[in-house]
């Protein structure tokens, strides 16, 4: 569904992205791991076509972002490391600007606006004023625009950044929910959560992959005096370089 | 078009939640009021000196719209012009500072539709605006008299074509620049300068002649609006205002696809 090749980004000297090349597939939920300034951030928004890359190709749902960008888009939520909202407007007229973005029809406008609102808990909040929201509500609003026209493809930065526990508990069962129907690429800083939603990840380190695989092959491969190693002790010894 | 409109209606919500908007139009009618009034007390002094003087000839000649409204145009071009830079500021770089622009750029949109959406609404604040002023006319019409009406319509209806075209292009000249910077400040304070500088760019021509002389008047904003201020419509001056929107609108458009790059 997602398939990268060979991709980079150079900004003059500085490398941010290195030849980098993966593939998620229909239904799969891969897990994006990093440091910061791994390049994690700069891969996405390449992906989601709001910047070029150097060198290398994109295509999402076979659609390569240059030549065909409005399909590509079409294909594509994506909620970004800082989830743009307007501040000036109320969420449901934000949720209902971005669904005519999206080309949601008009007499499904309220009834798609009113299932995201549902599955990310905004309900309560549609008629304020999104500049007076918590961080944790914009977060949950970000993430229903990325939502809203049901696209194929998921790219989320750092879903449940500024949640509190039990929202992120429920953030994180929404989205494992939304594997299988819905391609995912899932980047974060908390290693449990990867854990628990996915399958398989790709660990990057100044622009490189370093691991690219199924969570128990990693651990298979990663042994130490008998045992495997965790999720987190793997992820320092990759990036530790 | 579902999205140039889309892009168009959230952009007039934006204008109407934050107190832009009201500034500016509160600007536009006290100051308009102002140059208003003191034209109209003018046009009285006159009117009386002549009276008492006897100069019935010379009286047949005053009316409303040459004497009043005629000036009034010109001064509420000053008005515009000065206003139009804080209306075009926050439509782009907003966008920019906010992080929207990541929105735009993800979603399937076109940037020309992304301009045409934001033109849009930036002409429909300026028709509000100068709808607003058309209170002076109104007014002259209702309390007024002259042989054929109080004002002639048609006149002042020309001047305000001349007005909006003045507007419209002030506007796409100020849309590109907000497109430049993040910074909505920057953006109002490059397009007030540039659009005084097209305002007197014209003073130069006393001192030159010939073709100079043609060129500098030509390229000045102001000497376009005279003919319309006094009832003529001429194709030189709209030509003038229509390519200057053509140009704001076609940078506007190589900067957003430029954006992309630049990111």
């Amino acid at each position: 569904m997602i398939r990268v090749e060979h991709l980079s980004k150079r900004y003059r000297e500085i490398v941010a992205v290195d030849d980098l090349s993966f593939t998620v597939d229909e239904g799969e939920i891969l897990g994006f791991l990093g440091p910061n300034g791994a390049g994690k951030s700069t891969t996405m928004r390449i992906i989601t076509g709001y910047m070029p890359p150097s060198a290398g190709r994109v295509e999402v749902a076979g659609f390569d972002v240059f030549e065909h960008p409005l399909e590509f888009k079409r294909r594509l939520g994506y909620l970004p490391e800082h989830p743009p909202l307007y501040p000036d407007l109320t969420v449901r007229e934000h949720l209902g600007f971005v669904a005519d973005l999206k080309g949601v029809p008009r007499r499904k406008r309220r009834t798609e606006i009113d299932r995201v609102a549902e599955l990310t808990r905004i309900g309560d909040v549609l008629k304020r004023r999104i500049g007076n929201l918590s961080k944790g509500y914009r977060q949950r609003v970000g993430l229903g625009q990325a939502l809203l026209a049901s696209p194929p493809v998921l790219v989320l930065d750092e879903p449940t950044v500024g949640l509190d526990p039990s929202q992120i508990m429920e953030i994180r069962e929404l989205i494992k929910s939304l594997g299988g129907e819905h391609t995912i690429l899932l980047s974060t800083h908390i290693l449990a959560e990867v854990a628990m939603i996915c399958r398989k990840v790709l660990i990057i380190n100044q622009g490189r992959a370093v691991a690219f695989d199924d969570l128990e092959t990693l651990a298979e491969n990663h042994e130490e005096s008998g045992r495997s190693l965790t999720l987190e002790e793997i992820f320092l010894k990759l990036t530790a370089a | 078009m579902k999205r140039t409109l889309a892009i168009a209606r959230k952009e007039i919500i934006a204008y109407f939640t934050t107190p832009i908007a009201y500034v500016v139009f509160a600007a536009i009618t006290v100051l308009g009021s102002w140059f208003f009034l003191s034209l109209l007390g003018q046009f009285q002094r006159h009117s009386f000196e002549l009276t008492r003087m006897g100069r019935d000839d010379m009286l047949a000649h005053m009316n409303l719209t040459d004497q009043v409204m005629v000036p009034l145009v010109m001064n509420l071009a000053l008005v515009l012009m000065m206003s139009v830079p804080f209306l075009s500021m926050r439509l782009l770089s907003e966008e920019k500072r906010q992080g929207t622009m990541e929105l735009l750029l993800t979603t399937p949109v076109r940037p020309l539709e992304i301009v045409a959406g934001k033109y849009i609404a930036a002409l429909a604040i300026l028709t509000t605006a100068l709808a607003l002023t058309l209170s002076y006319p109104l007014l002259l019409s209702a309390f007024g008299s002259g042989d054929q009406g109080a004002v002639e319509w048609p006149t002042v209806l020309c001047g305000y074509l001349g007005l909006f075209l003045l507007g419209a292009s002030a506007m796409a000249v100020g849309m590109f620049i907000s497109s430049l910077t993040s910074s909505q400040i920057v953006a109002a304070f490059l397009t007030l300068m540039l659009l005084l500088l097209t305002w007197v760019v014209g003073w130069k021509a006393v001192d030159v002649e010939g073709a100079a002389r043609e060129v500098l008047l030509y390229l000045s904003s102001t000497q376009h609006l005279i003919s319309f201020a006094n009832g003529m419509v001429e194709l030189k001056d709209v030509v003038y205002y229509v390519s200057y929107m053509v140009l704001g609108l076609f940078l506007t458009h190589r900067a957003l696809e430029g954006l992309r790059w630049a990111a």
